[in-house]
């Protein structure tokens, strides 16, 4: 029943990426439309799939560190990816892939970062150490980005910030085509491991007993959320509140097994985010919002809304 | 922001009456005398001598009211006229390196209105340095610069001619285009896309040339939008702000494709030297774009 709803959620959300649009084309004109082919449905595929890659890393991450604020962004990874798309811009580095490319490297370099810390002294990938490994490389990354501004040439690195925070301008069939061959590995590993991480929100060490080889699901859980998270930030910037927001609304309204889970957060994820940036495309048209916005406008009263009935009850 | 405003006042009085104390001088108010953008009263004992601007556009209008010679300090940016190059440079000015500013012994500082250029300039007061701040973002903000700059230099005549030719350029209602009307669009920057809106310099100088911004309709100085809004505003020309005919390296994107001008390689460029700031030399511009305009079929 609830796949129902979703997937016709789903459908009814790209419907609404395809209909509506700053261009106000005639129906009759639709099918035939560049504008529609070229420019629409691929943003809306890319938001939907980056939604829903976020959805899972969120809820994968939050079962992993065993903590309600975690984020696919906290540990590290924003920071990393900033740090990627300013050195491209101050480098000067070519082509129309070194942004997104440089991003996913800074990504995926504070991800090692951390993970390296998360091991020291036989720490086995401890939630605290994680957290605090994040925070702290996240730190590092943001220092040296804002010295590589101050001491850049400044007129052009604005506008690294601005793709950082930009969402889904750049969505072509070329960057769904990166997503759709990149993501089905981690999410599949992902979904692979919904029983073991099932067995870790009792504990470390009563999933152990329960037969959870728990060193090696806590390894190849991080990896597989950080790598799906560094593709996200590549093709789409840092889009904050989907993974922190969609795992709580799936698990109050569909419990906590992440056989149900991580679908539903994929779908819920894609969702939002599809949704999300019709409304950036069109409510202050002919401009547009950094999607980031959206996400974080519907985002935060949400999360008002769950910290208090949590509170209450 | 009033009381900031008041503070800076004051702190611009104390620092002028303590220079003024420190030389023995009953010079007061004889010198000339304006009003900022920032709302301060700026009177010099005489007329500056040894200024350092600290924006391309206040060098050029220094320049053309003949005060040029009287410069000290100017930034990296500042690359024209070519006897700019021979000041010597003060670093990029973003923000400015206030001690670099203050070696120059300047008796006047010229800063563009900014929060780190009005950090700035309440610094230099401190150190006993006359500054002061301008508006100068749009074509009409050029006249009131240049009508002040004369003051301060005693060039005032030199000034109030290059404001008028600035207000007149400004007021004037440009002649249609020989082919016929053109529609363009200033693309700043390509993920997410930045155009340039009413605003602004830029979108005066293309409604001089008698070419249309299909994004006037946007208040601000720029906006980011969708290519998709781009692809059906169907602008006739891509405006690139480049010193060089390579195409932007968006061109080939399948996404940008989808606007015709794109697809077809409609690009006009403008060399970032004289388009990319408010300067004495915007009829200068009008007419390059006018040339362009009507050059290309």
């Amino acid at each position: 029943m609830k796949y129902v709803v979703l997937v016709g959620a789903a459908l009814a959300a790209l419907a609404a990426a395809l209909l509506v649009g700053p261009a106000n084309l005639p129906l009759a004109e639709l099918p035939g439309s560049a504008i529609v082919w070229q420019l629409r449905l691929p943003r809306a595929v890319l938001a939907f799939l980056v939604g829903g890659a976020l959805g899972v890393a969120g809820t994968s991450l939050q079962a992993l560190v065993r903590n309600p604020l975690a984020d696919p962004f906290l540990l590290g990874l924003s920071g990393g990816a900033g740090l990627g798309a300013v050195a491209a811009i101050a480098l000067h580095l070519p082509g129309p892939w070194a942004l997104p490319l440089a991003a996913f490297v800074g990504a995926v370099g504070a991800m090692a970062l951390v993970y390296r810390l998360g091991l020291v002294g036989g720490a086995e990938l401890d939630p605290r150490i994680l957290l605090l490994g994040g925070v702290a490389v996240g730190a590092l990354a943001g220092a040296i980005t804002t010295a590589i501004v101050s001491l850049a040439e400044a007129t052009e690195l604005r506008n690294a910030f601005l793709w950082l925070w930009g969402g889904f301008s750049g969505a072509s069939w070329t960057t769904v085509l990166v997503m759709l061959a990149y993501a089905p590995l981690p999410l599949g590993v992902l979904v692979a491991a919904a029983r073991p991480l099932d067995l870790l929100a009792l504990g470390e060490e009563p999933a152990q007993y329960l037969g959870a080889d728990v060193p090696r699901l806590k390894r190849i859980v991080y990896l597989a959320a950080s790598l799906l998270t560094a593709a996200a930030v590549a093709v789409a910037g840092v889009i904050g509140f989907v993974g922190l927001v969609v795992p709580h609304v799936c698990r109050l309204l569909w419990g906590r097994l992440h056989r149900t889970l991580l679908p539903t957060a994929f779908l819920t994820g894609g969702i939002l985010l599809a949704a999300a940036d019709t409304l950036a495309r069109t409510v202050v048209a002919p401009r547009e919002l950094p999607v980031g916005i959206v996400t974080a406008l519907v985002g935060v009263p949400v999360f008002a809304f769950l910290l208090r009935r949590w509170t209450v009850s | 922001m009033r009381r900031w405003t008041v503070r800076t006042h004051l702190a611009g009085l104390v620092a002028l009456a303590t220079v003024a104390c420190a030389r023995g001088e009953h010079a007061t108010a004889v010198g000339p005398a304006v009003t900022d953008d920032a709302g301060r009263r700026v009177a010099l004992a005489a007329p500056a001598r040894r200024i350092v601007s600290l924006l391309p556009s206040f060098t050029e209008i220094l320049f053309a009211i003949g005060a040029g010679d009287r410069l000290v300090g100017r930034t990296a940016w500042c690359d024209y006229p070519p006897a700019a190059l021979a000041v010597p440079s003060v670093g990029d000015g973003m923000p400015p390196n206030v001690e670099a500013v203050a070696a120059r012994r300047p008796d006047l500082v010229v800063l563009y209105r900014s929060g780190p250029n009005a950090t700035a300039a309440q610094q230099l007061e401190r150190l006993g340095i006359p500054t002061v701040l301008f508006d100068l973002n749009r074509l009409d903000e050029l006249a009131p610069a240049a009508r002040r700059l004369g003051v301060l230099t005693g060039r005032g005549a030199a000034g109030d001619s290059l404001a008028r030719a600035m207000d007149s350029l400004a007021s004037q209602r440009p002649e249609p285009l020989a082919p016929g009307p053109k529609s363009i669009v200033f693309v700043v920057w390509d993920n997410p896309p930045i155009v340039i809106g009413a605003g602004s310099y830029l979108d005066r100088l293309a409604g001089l040339a008698g070419a249309r911004n299909v994004f006037h309709d946007i208040a601000t100085a720029s906006a980011q939008v969708s290519i998709e809004t781009i692809a059906a505003r169907n602008p006739d020309f891509i405006a690139v702000l480049s010193d060089t005919a390579t195409p932007p390296r968006y061109a080939g994107r399948p996404e940008w494709r989808v606007v015709p001008a794109v697809r077809n390689r409609r690009f006009l460029f403008l060399p970032g030297r004289l388009f990319g700031r408010p300067g004495p030399r915007a009829a200068e511009a009008v007419r390059e774009l006018r040339r362009v305009l009507e050059a290309t079929p």
